[in-house]
């Protein structure tokens, strides 16, 4: 009996093998031009990989609607990494070899962008990075790797030169999510603690998926930091803000990028008052004509949602990627020398899009994107952000956090 | 007067009530019918979204107090009609390997379906206290964390009133001590299962409204309870009402003292070392009864 | 005799198969998810071993899988072991966290050992993430040293960098295993942890040391899950905590539940039905434009459990006796 069910076993599997087999096929001129987007949308990080979604689909209806690339239609193919490393070289795997992509685009997460990384470069097929943050994914120079986005000391620098030159504290505090992403930021933020000889009074970290922070704010509330830093996304980020106020814990909260999304303001309302991070945010910029171009074009195709950091930075990442297989010439059909051609391309970037004009140094990390020191500050009852670092784009002025109950809104 | 510990002992027991509130529900499940159900947070999560679409269209007080009632009817039809078509037709099964696999197909399939239907955006459900904090001298918390406190304890008497007190919930005791003899006494035990699955699902329905309400509604935001509520009356011991209380205060404060104490970065394994050592020294919990294979 | 000569025909030609699968299908992705559904065979027929003979219910068994995989990647990244000892290791090491792991059972069962297993799944789960210095937390490992080629005198050797040679390494891996496993199953030792799982009590009775036949089984079966570990580890070079997660011990359940709980075929089969699977239904994700793979996992796993108990292999003897049941059917 078991020896017929291994022979039934081999039969299925390789009629199983069989049907993803077939239908491969060559790209002959005409046929659309494939990109590949790889993201989290499923699992506890879907809502981030929602929005790169969203914005890498607005890029290419853009393009599509005037006409494509080269009269040939541009496609993307979706991959969910569901935030796992294995999954994610699957899918890019499936990209690379079945599906003829001639870039792979997205990525949120450094754990999961790394191992891909190897993949690409191993496959000579431009990987270009959208969000994932850690220097390490360009440091270590492979060739077809391009990032469009800051890594976490870019991402910071703006924030360190705040600390540094205006706000000067004396004493800090760390509540970081137990992942790379807040792990990075905790490293640059404690150096530049020691730097200007603040006292680092607790280390203290959190995971992802947790909701009661009541133990980690009383005890800081007990120590009482000027700046509390809290890198995490937005889900834990509106949790801790809640927890603040039930606790009357007052500090000022700086965080990095990526938590101040509708839905963190949508929780919060007036309780994300004085919180401060690193954004890229594009509504931020809406004076510049390519941001509010971006942000009406968005409110438009998604019935008047506000793009979020992610959004702004999923758009770019195919915009890039797009104009470097313009410029690199009708892909031929011949993969290999197409892919090629594109990552010489990649290398002359130099694009405007919404977090401003994108070059790449030689390792391939973007060098010209900065982003802005920005606060939550209440206008009219409801919670805006405003830029306050650097001088030259502030669009507001700090505002030290008052007490819970002295707050007048 | 206010102090570091106090504080932390007083996060830890309000935490503690609203894990105990989940976790009633799975040990009486489990008392009775001797269902493990790891799906059990996730009807949590469905309460909560019910909370989110009342909430949306009736507003304040009245809207919320609503949504309590709403989110414990909406998945206690939910539980009974999972208990019928799912569960109970496993009943019979010699091993309870098979209910387990089952209830984390049911995780699998709310989870994931709630993220299709709902969609991944985190919500939170109004707080009709606006987050106001309260301080109460030794420590500080917000109104809503004490109302839910309170509301937890009422609940838990009033369960204990009517287990104790009406023919309905004695039957249910009995069926919880031996299915057969209390068939034989003439106790419709099919329709106690399903009162009991109901009442939990109803419980854990109502949870989730609190917790929704507390901390934030998202698809995946099911399973951390589930596990809490696992550990709580595997420690309290499967099927005491009495063990999820305490085991639930245990957790809350154990966790809360942990962290702040020893390491913030294993807060999360606090519970599940309690527990191992638990079950190394009293394999049948707290206030279990005697019962270690189950 | 006819039915003898029968299966040693059907089985060389599977064997024959299988070995000339990668020869026929050279689409490296579909050859990556031949070798991606060998490591998960070997899982699969792991967690059945424990759960499906012994009866013992474990929902931690990923923390032997990232146990292996980390033990092996860090010797080998540290001491420079041969990543082929390293298979080696990190089985040992899972193995002995196994007899760890056995000791509550001899105490606990169903739903007491099972919480308890996630417990030390998701324990482990923060040590990988926590102990940075060690494992670089939840950025994971990367660049673990691929399996060394293997020197055939001057100039030719076989390198193992491919998705090519690795199927040809975890198919070893599955012969040797399947084969001890199957050995084991019907062995003294096979019948008397069956026995744990129908009646403890009376196996206890007849004088048999319970605790001893636990431990065994849950080492051997860590050991394996181990080497599973430490082969994915040194194949896709990168392993982080994730790998620990209690999703990972859920598709490993899912896939014996599929395939055939307590048999020896069940989980090989579901591991490569659900594998390629899961991987087809991306496919479908695409056409349609919704994330609904896991939804389908989900109720695959319901359906299986309410209604198919014995999985695909139940559905195939069933098949293959009413066949042979009408032999003028076949002629």
């Amino acid at each position: 009996m078991s020896r017929k069910n291994a022979l039934r076993n081999v039969i299925a599997f390789i009629v199983c093998a069989g049907f993803l087999f077939c239908g491969s096929h060559l790209m002959a001129a005409g046929d659309p031009i494939k990109i590949g987007f790889s993201g989290p949308f499923t699992g506890s990080l879907a809502f981030n990989g929602g929005e790169m979604k969203k914005g890498a689909q607005l890029a290419v209806d853009q393009i599509n609607s005037k006409g494509g690339l080269f009269g040939r239609k541009v496609e993307v193919v979706w991959g969910d990494d569901e935030a796992k490393p294995e999954v994610g070289v699957a899918v890019v795997k499936k990209m690379i070899t079945r599906d003829d992509v001639l870039v792979v685009g997205g990525g949120y997460n450094s754990s999961v962008m790394i191992a891909v990384s190897d993949v690409c470069s191993q496959e000579k097929t431009p990987l270009v990075v959208a969000v994932a943050i850690t220097p390490t994914l360009t440091e270590r120079g492979l060739d077809y790797v391009y990032r469009t986005s800051p890594n976490s000391p870019q991402f910071l620098m703006g924030a360190c030169q705040w600390l540094e030159k205006e706000r000067k504290p004396k004493t800090v505090a760390f509540l970081m999510e137990n992942t790379d992403y807040g792990r990075d930021g905790e490293k640059i933020y404690s150096a530049l603690a020691k730097k200007i000889g603040a006292k680092e009074l607790a280390h203290l970290y959190f995971e992802i998926g947790d909701t009661d922070f009541t133990t980690q704010l009383s005890k800081l509330k007990n120590l009482n930091p000027e700046i509390t830093f809290c890198i995490g996304s937005t889900t834990e980020q509106a949790l801790i803000q809640k927890q603040s106020k039930e606790l009357g814990y007052v500090s000022q909260w700086l965080g990095a990028g990526g938590h101040f999304t509708e839905a963190f303001f949508n929780m919060l309302g007036t309780t994300s008052a004085y919180c401060m991070g690193v954004s890229l945010e594009p509504t931020l910029a809406m004076k510049d004509p390519v941001v509010a171009d971006f942000v009406k074009q968005y409110e438009a195709k998604y019935n008047g949602a506000r793009p979020g950091i992610f959004s702004g930075q999923a758009y770019d990442n195919v915009m890039v990627i797009l104009d470097a297989i313009k410029r690199a010439g009708n892909p031929t059909g011949k993969l290999a020398a197409d892919r090629d051609s594109i990552n010489k391309a990649l290398k002359s970037t130099s694009i405007k899009l919404t977090q401003g004009t994108i070059k790449f140094d030689k390792t391939g990390q973007v060098v010209t994107v900065f982003p802005y020191v920005v606060q939550t500050q209440i206008v009219n009852g409801k919670p805006e952000l405003n830029i306050i670092y650097p001088p030259e784009k502030a669009t507001g002025t700090y505002q030290k956090p008052l007490p819970w109950n002295q707050r007048k809104f | 007067m206010e102090s570091l510990f106090l504080q932390q002992i007083a996060n830890g027991l309000i935490v503690g009530s609203i894990y105990c509130l989940i976790a009633i529900g799975l040990t009486m499940i489990f008392g009775v019918m001797n269902l493990s159900n790891f799906a059990h947070g996730d009807f949590s999560m469905l309460g909560a979204y019910f909370a989110i679409y009342t909430t949306a269209y009736l507003s304040g007080w009245f809207g919320w107090i609503s949504s309590m009632f709403i989110a414990a009817i909406g998945v206690g039809i939910i539980g009974y009609f999972v208990e019928r078509t799912m569960f109970r037709p496993l009943m019979k099964r010699p091993t309870d390997i098979d209910v387990i696999m089952l209830s984390i197909a049911l995780f699998i399939i709310l989870e994931n379906g709630a993220q299709l239907i709902f969609g991944a955006t985190p919500q939170m459900v109004v707080d009709p206290f606006q987050s106001a904090s309260i301080n109460l001298f030794l420590f500080q918390t917000s109104y809503i964390r004490i109302f839910s406190f309170v509301l937890a304890i009422l609940i838990i008497i009033a369960l204990q009133v009517f287990l104790t007190k009406t023919k309905v919930g004695v039957g249910i005791r009995a069926a919880s001590q031996n299915s057969k003899a209390s068939m034989l006494m003439g106790i419709n035990v099919s329709f106690i299962y399903s009162l009991t699955f109901i009442i939990g699902s109803a419980l854990a329905g109502l949870g989730g409204v609190l917790y929704g309400t507390i901390f934030a509604v998202y698809p995946t935001m099911g399973a951390m309870p589930t596990l809490k509520a696992f550990v709580i009356t595997i420690m309290g011991g499967m099927g005491s009402i009495r063990g999820a209380i305490v085991g639930g205060i245990i957790l809350g404060v154990a966790e809360t003292l942990g962290g702040s104490y020893l390491s913030m970065q294993y807060k999360n394994s606090i519970g599940f070392i309690i527990l191992i050592l638990v079950l190394l020294t009293i394999p049948q919990g707290l206030f279990g009864r005697g019962k270690r294979h189950a | 005799m006819h039915s003898k000569v029968t299966k040693i025909i059907l089985g060389t030609i599977g064997v024959v198969l299988l070995i000339a699968a990668p020869l026929v299908i050279t689409d490296r992705y579909v050859q990556h998810i031949m070798v991606l559904s060998g490591v998960y065979v070997l899982l699969a027929v792991s967690w059945n071993l424990l759960t499906g003979f012994a009866g013992q219910l474990n929902l931690g068994h990923a923390a032997f899988f990232g146990i292996g995989a980390y033990a092996s990647a860090l010797i080998s990244m540290h001491f420079h072991l041969s990543p082929w000892l390293g298979l080696l290791c990190g089985g040992l090491v899972a193995s002995i966290f196994g007899g760890l792991l056995g000791i509550p059972s001899f105490r606990l069962s169903g739903p007491f050992l099972a919480i308890t297993t996630i417990g030390f799944s998701e324990i482990t789960r923060m040590v990988a993430m926590n102990w940075v210095g060690l494992t670089r937390g939840s950025l994971g490992l990367y660049g673990i040293p691929p399996l060394t080629p293997i020197k055939l005198g001057q100039g030719t050797s076989i390198e193992f960098t491919t998705e090519f040679s690795a199927y040809y390494v975890i198919l070893a891996l599955i012969f040797i295993i399947v084969y001890v496993v199957s050995t084991l199953h019907r062995s003294e030792f096979g019948l008397t942890v069956e026995s744990l799982r129908e009646d403890e009590m009376g196996a206890e009775s007849i004088g048999i040391n319970t605790s001893h036949y636990k431990l065994a089984v849950f080492m051997i079966s860590a050991f394996i899950a181990g080497t599973a570990g430490a082969f994915y580890a040194h194949y896709e070079r990168l392993i982080s905590p994730n790998m620990l997660s209690t999703g990972v011990t859920f598709s490993i359940i899912t896939m014996v539940m599929v395939g055939g709980i307590g048999t020896i075929w069940g989980p090989i089969i579901g591991a490569v039905v659900l594998t390629f699977l899961s991987e087809g239904l991306r496919f479908v994700e695409e056409a349609i434009n919704l994330d609904i793979r896991m939804i389908i996992y989900g109720v695959v796993l319901a359906l299986v459990i309410l209604f198919m108990r014995q999985g695909l292999v139940g559905v195939l003897s069933g098949l293959g006796r009413f066949i042979s049941r009408n032999p003028e059917r076949q002629t």
